[in-house]
Parts: structure tokens; sequence; C-alpha cells
């Protein structure tokens, strides 16, 4: 590096100054730091510095994100405090920070006996759980209030379907109301065992609980879902019908008729299914585990509802590790609950990648084709250099601007012309004249474009000219030159410019939000159900979901560590999306190489 | 209530409205919901950000009797739900404010007849400051005066700083940090109108975009004061008793004081929906209805930290769309 140096920049500091200071420059030019100056070490220093700054700041905000993100699912332990008014409050202490309150407090007509003794007063954020019988979640609790502080042995963590996080001492597990286990009037090593006796239990019980509720959710979503399908479809082949050839006409009764007959069979199998859900549910509730919370209340939960139950002070280094992991699975692989505070990001995910995929096959082969004309075909003149400022132009349009156009045009113009011609009897229902998958690829390629056409423009320029000539100098047309020469060289620098656009795009969120982006989707964009891909649906997005965990959460004490996890997902998609993306293109490179001769 | 903060101390407020809680249950007259049959098609909501968890939780439930229903959610603000309405986009229009004759009129222009809007649950609008804030309560006056730069009701003075609210120590010079929603938001509407005196707010509110922003806001800056749903309360922030005037009691944001209706702030949270009279509402939106009005549906209400309606208030609900009640 200094090495190449010296030639451009030690030229130019001597000739600079004014005559009248040449002694004095001259005696400075002999010294050390005029020649550190003229060999440009320093130029090397600060570009260097630079860099150094961009990547501490980069990695500072990745290793932020890695961190927050990390810690969140790791098991911490369940703390009793017993405080100095009575009450007595379990769970796991989120957050700690120093105590401002007293100052003011003291002031204010609060007694002044408080013995402020703790050295350091501070106070601990407590996730209490069991909402349903406190009203809150979380409580902040004073240090200098805290009579006793203990860890009690058998305190279970229980996550539930519904209500949130559960914390409470294992009371008895109940099967029809007759405990198979009881640790109720029960002291010392008796109790202990009974503990024990009552966590075996669980976890023998809780597999067939669960599976059994799975089997309850398989049931709904695919049987009666499959039935529903018929049924709406029966409904609009009846409102077709009616569209087409008018109300009470011959063929609108028939339509009715087959109907008719067709809802009296499903109706029949929607009733047996109903029964045998009913049956399972009725039987999964019969095992109920009995809890018992910090202040003595007890509760009771169908081990079906529980998701997941440790005893958070007894785990051991593999035992939290399990529960690590098995948080981190559930995160990435379940849908969510409880209005997306809780549970998985699945659909999250899927959506996104979905979407950008979408985005990619819209955007590279009309970015490429765009780029080719103006590269090859067009000649060269104000009305070219008019479209290329106006595509760089584009490039730096607010990505919202793209989200109103793609609501005003896609949406409510191409999809409601749409809806008119195809499924005017889901109308006044929209159909493809909302928010939805396709409409949202659509509006981020249309984002995206610039990045294509400018990209492969590059790339097509780098193609030297001697190679052109050769191939037309054998005998090749135009396009056959640019086809067989110039767009399989250009092929790496086009990967360069759809993996650009797919970064960009994966991480876009301001114009989703107008454009198809859910904050609950409950039907995948594409499954198992005819046609398979379905572009109207709206998506959900792990980008809104941030913004969504991160704005617009109830409970936004425990959503705050989910906007990390998500953000941590986000990143490593689009990495991973890009990695893909990359190798590809080296592959396409070697293969390249190979062919040179 | 004064003898048992003596003995809690101040910093231990947020606990103590939490014990002071009583524990609000859904009214037992609400049935049970019951699937029926023939319900298929799309949810579609458009509307308010407060309602947004709560639809949200509503749409889980429902789904998950009737599995093959699709749903759709967006809650961007109170005002998007009447244009949703009349477009057709959505069918239902969550909404935190009741309708404006403005919009009532151009949904009617539309269609014939006035949208319906059902009572679905209760909310208070708390007024919240940080944990540590020493504040005992404010007069809806005061707030206007720390909000508004019109001061509609009265207030003989502008209030920046809490020392001007009697504040000691620290607090006495700290200036007020205000934290507010934007102006889609059906919340800021019904503030504006119903502690500002329809006057306008301060130049300097933080406006945030959803109601949990701003009890982060609030939360996070010592100094600072905002207003948001009950539901969105966090162990971080207080919500602050309040008094229609000098004379009047302090009235703490709870759900006693919300059902007897001396809270001044509190609201219904309404559902619109495009009902013609005397009409046959479909089975979809009519079973959505039912659902809202069951006990599971209230039961959901309690989740997300708003309050039940009454039975007799649901009843009315269900008629006004023409749903025989059964209750």
């Amino acid at each position: 590096m200094s090495a190449a140096a010296p030639p451009t920049s030690s030229p130019s500091p001597p000739p600079r100054p004014a005559k009248a200071r040449l002694p004095r420059q001259r005696r400075r030019a002999s010294g050390p730091a005029v020649a550190l100056l003229a060999r440009g070490e320093p130029w090397v220093w600060l570009t260097g510095g630079t860099l150094t700054v961009c990547l501490a700041m980069i990695v500072g905000l990745m290793l932020l994100v890695l961190y927050q993100g990390l810690v969140t699912f790791w098991p911490q332990p369940v703390v009793r405090m017993q405080l100095a008014d009575g009450r007595t409050l379990m769970g796991e202490v989120t957050r700690r920070e120093a105590d401002r309150s007293q100052a003011p407090a003291a002031e204010a007509p609060a007694p002044p006996s408080q013995p402020t003794a703790a050295a350091d007063p501070h106070r601990d954020l407590l996730r209490t759980g069991n909402f349903e019988l406190t009203g809150a979640h979380f409580a902040w609790v004073d240090e200098a209030d805290v009579k006793q502080r203990s860890q009690p042995r058998w305190a279970l963590v229980v996550e539930r379907v519904e209500w949130g996080r559960f914390y409470g001492l294992p009371l008895a597990i109940l099967q029809d109301s007759q405990p198979l286990a009881d640790a109720r009037n029960l002291e010392g090593p008796a109790q202990e065992d009974a503990c024990r006796q009552i966590y075996t239990l669980f976890e023998q019980y809780h597999q067939q609980a669960r599976a059994q509720r799975q089997r309850v959710t398989d049931l709904e979503t695919h049987q009666i879902g499959q039935l529903s399908r018929q049924l709406e479809e029966s409904r609009l082949t009846i409102r077709q019908a009616e569209l087409r050839f008018g109300l009470n006409s011959p063929q609108h009764q028939q339509a009715a008729a087959e109907a008719q007959a067709l809802r009296a069979g499903i109706d029949k199998q929607l009733a047996d299914l109903r029964e045998e859900i009913q049956t399972l549910k009725a039987q999964n509730a019969r095992v109920q585990l009995l809890l018992a919370t910090a202040d003595g209340r007890t509760k009771s939960l169908p081990l079906a509802d529980v998701v997941r139950l440790y005893p958070a002070n007894q785990l051991t280094l593999a035992g939290k590790l399990k529960v690590y992991l098995s948080r981190w699975w559930e995160f990435v692989s379940a849908w969510p609950r409880e209005a997306n505070s809780e549970g998985g990001v699945f659909p999250a995910i899927y959506g996104t990648v979905l979407m950008t995929l979408l985005m990619s096959i819209a955007v590279v082969p009309f970015g490429v084709m765009a780029a080719l004309y103006l590269r090859e075909y067009a000649r060269g003149g104000w009305i070219v250099s008019l479209v290329r400022i106006a595509i760089n132009n584009l490039a730096g349009v607010p990505s919202i601007v793209f989200g109103v156009f793609g609501l005003g045009f896609f949406c409510y113009i191409v999809g409601a012309g749409i809806d008119q011609l195809l499924f005017a009897a889901q109308l006044p229902n929209p159909t493809f004249g909302k928010g939805g998958l396709l409409w949202a690829s659509l509006t981020l390629a249309l984002l995206t474009l610039p990045v294509v056409i400018v990209a492969t423009e590059e790339a097509l320029a780098a193609v030297p000219r001697s190679m052109r000539e050769g191939s037309y100098a054998c005998g090749a047309s135009k396009w056959q030159t640019v086809r067989r020469i110039v767009l399989p060289r250009a092929m790496p620098g086009i990967m360069t410019g759809a993996i650009l656009a797919m970064a960009r795009g994966a991480g876009e969120v301001a114009p989703l939000m107008l454009v198809g982006a859910a904050k609950l989707a409950p039907e995948l964009p594409a499954d198992a159900a005819f046609p398979f891909l379905h572009p109207q649906r709206s998506f959900m997005h792990l980008g809104f979901h941030i913004y969504d965990l991160g704005f617009q959460s109830q409970n936004s004490e425990a959503a705050k560590p989910m906007v990390f996890t998500t953000t941590l997902l986000l990143i490593l998609l689009v990495a991973l999306l890009n990695i893909t993306a990359i190798r590809l293109r080296s592959r396409l490179r070697r293969r390249f190489v190979g062919n040179q001769f | 209530m004064s003898a048992r903060k003596n003995l809690l101390g101040i910093a231990l407020f947020a606990g103590l409205t939490l014990a002071a809680h009583a524990q609000v249950a859904v009214d037992p007259a609400l049935p049970e919901y019951k699937p029926a049959e023939g319900v298929s098609g799309a949810i579609v909501s458009k509307g308010s950000d407060t309602m947004n968890n709560l639809m949200t939780l509503w749409a889980e439930g429902f789904k998950a009797i009737y599995p093959n229903i699709t749903v759709e959610i967006e809650g961007k603000g109170s005002s998007t739900a009447p244009g949703a309405l009349i477009s057709g986009t959505a069918n239902f229009g969550p909404m935190s404010r009741p309708m404006k004759q403005q919009e009532i009129d151009e949904f009617e222009k539309h269609f014939g007849y006035k949208p319906t809007q059902l009572s679905t649950s209760i909310d208070m609008l708390a007024v919240y400051v940080n944990k540590d804030n020493p504040i005992q309560g404010l007069t809806l006056p005061q707030v206007d005066a720390i909000f508004s730069k019109s001061r509609n009701l009265g207030y003989p003075q502008d209030l920046s700083r809490w020392g001007q609210l009697d504040l000691k120590g620290e607090w006495e010079s700290a200036p007020i940090g205000l934290y507010g929603r934007n102006s889609a938001s059906g919340t800021y509407g019904y503030f504006k109108e119903h502690t500002l005196g329809k006057g306008d707010f301060k130049d300097s509110v933080k406006e945030q975009p959803g109601s949990s922003s701003v009890v982060q806001g609030v939360a996070s800056d010592r100094y600072a004061i905002g207003y948001s749903g009950i539901g969105y309360k966090t162990a971080d922030v207080r919500a602050v008793p309040l008094a229609l005037d000098a004379s009047s009691p302090m009235v703490p944001a709870e759900p006693q004081n919300a059902y007897s209706g001396d809270y001044s702030l509190s609201r219904f949270l309404l559902l619109s929906v495009n009902y013609a009279p005397n009409s046959k509402i479909d089975p979809l939106r009519r079973e959505f209805i039912r659902y809202i009005f069951s006990r599971q549906g209230q039961e959901a209400v309690l989740k997300d930290g708003y309050l039940p309606v009454s039975a007799d208030v649901a009843r009315q609900a269900l008629q006004s769309v023409g749903i025989e009640p059964g209750f």
C-alpha cells in the first residue's frame, strides 16, 4: 500500500506553498513529519481509521442485537420475595436499576422512618406473570422493602397457551378431580417427594395431552378447513349462477339445489368432526395441574394448555440449555399466540422468504431486459441520458412513496379490476382489490428495479469491446452476440445486482404496511390447498412484526426482548438469502472461467 | 387508601394499584359461545390501533372455532375505519371513539342508512407518568394546561414544569415531557375533545405511532407525561388519578370507577359495522359479533387489559344488528 502511494500523493505537497515561505518549507521538508506525509502514511491511517469506525458501528449494532437476542430465551431462576407490607411476590428478575425514587419519596408525605440501609439502593423488575389473578405481568420491587428473598426449590415456570406465564408451586396433579399425586398438607422430605412425583407425572401425561391438542388442531385446520372450503365454494357457485343467469333462473335454482344436497352431507361430516373434537377436548380437560401462587391462591391448569413447564431453580446447565433450545425451536417453528406477543414467528419467516423470492422473480428479468436495451440497443443521446437520470432518481425515492403507489395502482386499480372481472361472486369482499402477497412483491420489485438496472448496465459495460467485435467478425448477429457472448460474461455482475436488490427488498417494511403485510394472517400465502400459491392473501413479515411488537404490543415489557430476537432472525434470514445468491454467483463465475480459452 | 400508601412507600405505588385492582370478572349472565353452522368468508378489520390487539385476540379465538375463515387485521387509527367500511375493503371497523357526524353523513350518503356502532368493551383513557413521579393526582384543567396551548378548560396559567404542580426537589425545575398519539388515532380525538375542550395540542407533544410507544416513551423519560389506553399499562408507568375540577375528588383509573362512571375518561370501545336496518346479517358477521359478546369474547377483553361490558350492554348491541341475544 505505502509502496504504491508515493507516486500519487508525494508530488502534490511541495509545489503548493507560496514562494515567500520557501526556506521554511525546505527546512520542514527534511523533517520526518513531511516525509511521512509525503509517503502517504497518514492517509493510510485516516482511511483505515474510517473503516475501523464504520466496522465498529456495524459490529456494535450486531453485537447488541446478538446479545439481546440470544439471552432472551435463557431460563432465569425464580425468586420469591417477601415484602415489608406482607405481600409475597414470585417471579423472574428481568431488569435491575438504581433506585432514584427515594429522594422525592422522602419529601412527599411518606414516612420518614423508612430504613434505607442498603448502600446502593436498587430495585428489580420482577416478572410475576399470573395475569388473570393479578392484572399485571410485571412489578417493580424496591430492595429496601424486601424482607426475605429466597429461591424455592420447586418454583415452577409455566408457559401457557393463553394468559402468558404462570409462576407457582406444585400442589397436586388431578385426574377427574382425584389426586394422582398430592403435596398438599405435607412438610419437609415428604413434600419434596410429592413434588418430584407431581413433576414426573406431569411429564408423563403432558406428552399425551400435547399430542391430543395437536390432533385437535389438525382436525380443525385440515379436516374442518377442507369442509368449510367446500361450503364456501358451493355458496360461490350459487352466487355465480345468480350473477350470470339472474336470480331464480333455472340455472340458479339448480345450483342452489345441488349446493343444498352437498351442504347436507358436509353438515353431517362437520357434526361428526365437532363431536370428535369435543371428546378429545374433554379428555384433555381431565388431567389438571394444581398450583399455588406465592400469595397462597390456587389455580388449576389443564395439562393441554401448558406449553412448557420447568422447575427453574433446579435446572442444571444441560436442563437450561434444553429449555433454551426448545424455546428457540418454538420461536422459529410455531405460530404466534396471544396477539403476537407469544409463540413463534413461523408465518412471518415464511412470508418474508416467499415475498422476497417472488420479488426477485419479478424484478430480475425486467431489470436485466431494460438494462440490455439501454446499453446494447439504444442509441446514446439526450433521451437515454434522461432515462438513466430518471432511473438513478428512482433509487432515491422514499420507499413509502412506492407503498402509496402500490396501494393506489395495484390494489385499488388493477386489483379492483381483476375482482370485477373474475371474482364478482365474492364482492363486496375484495379478493385482489386489497393488499396481498402479489402486490407487495410487485411494489418491492419496482422499488428495487433501479438497483438491478444499474448493476446490469455496469456489468454489460465491463464486457470488453474486443469480444463483441470478435463475435461480429465471426458473423454473429447482434442478438446472438448479446445472448452468447455478452450475457454470460455479465452474469456475475447481474447476480450482484440481484443480491443487492434482494437484501434491500427483504429488509424493507414501510411500503409493505400499505400493500399487504398484516399483523395476523392466519393462512400462509402458499400451502397445500389448491392452487398452492395464493398471491391475493395478505401475509406476515418479520420487519412488520418487529414494528408491531415494538410499538403495538399490549404487554410491551415482555415484547421488548422478542423485538431483538425477531431482528436477529431477520438479519440471519437476509444473510442466508444473500449467501445463497453469492454461492450461485461464484458457481456461475467458475463455469465461466472454465469456458475461457 | 392513604394509610396503605404510607405503609408501602411511594416506590411501590405500581404494585399497590395492582393489588387494589379488584379482580374484574365477566358478567356471569353472558353465555358461553356455541358454534353455528355455515360460517365462512373473511373477517377484514381496519381501524383503531387501541383495539388492534383486542381484534387480534377475538380473531384468534374465533379462528380456533371456525378454522377456515380468513382474518386480516389492520390498526392504523380509528379514522381509517369509516373509509374502509364505505369502500367495502373491511367488514369490521373497530373505533376507539364514536363516529363524527361528518363520517356518519358520508356513510349515509353511500348506503342510505347510518352505520351501526357496537359497544364491545370499556377502556379508561389514562394519563401516565413515570413510576417515580410523586404526583398525587391531576385535575382535568391541569391536564389541559399541560397538553394544550389553548387552555379551553380555563386553567389560569400554562404548565410546563413539574414545580408548577407543587412537586419539590429535583422535580421542581424539571420540564414536563409530553407524549401523545398521532392525529389518525381515536385516542387523540377523544383526548382532544374531552380533556382539551377541543383545544389544540402544544407543538412540543411528541406524537407516537402506537399506544404502546406512548407508554414506552413515558417509561424511559423520567419527567414525561402521556395518555393512552389502560390496556397498555406496564410496571414502568403509573396512571395518575384524575379529578373533574379542583373541588371534586381524585379518582384513580380503576375498574369500579369506570363502571360507576366516576372516572371521567372512560369510554366504550366500538365496533362499527355496515348493517342495513331490519335486514338479516350474514352468518360470518353474525357469529363474530355473537362471539365478541360471549363469555370467551369478553374474557379476551380482560386479557387485553380492558373492561368487559355488562350483559345489558351486550344484549343491546346484539339487538342493534338484528341478532336475538338469547340471554
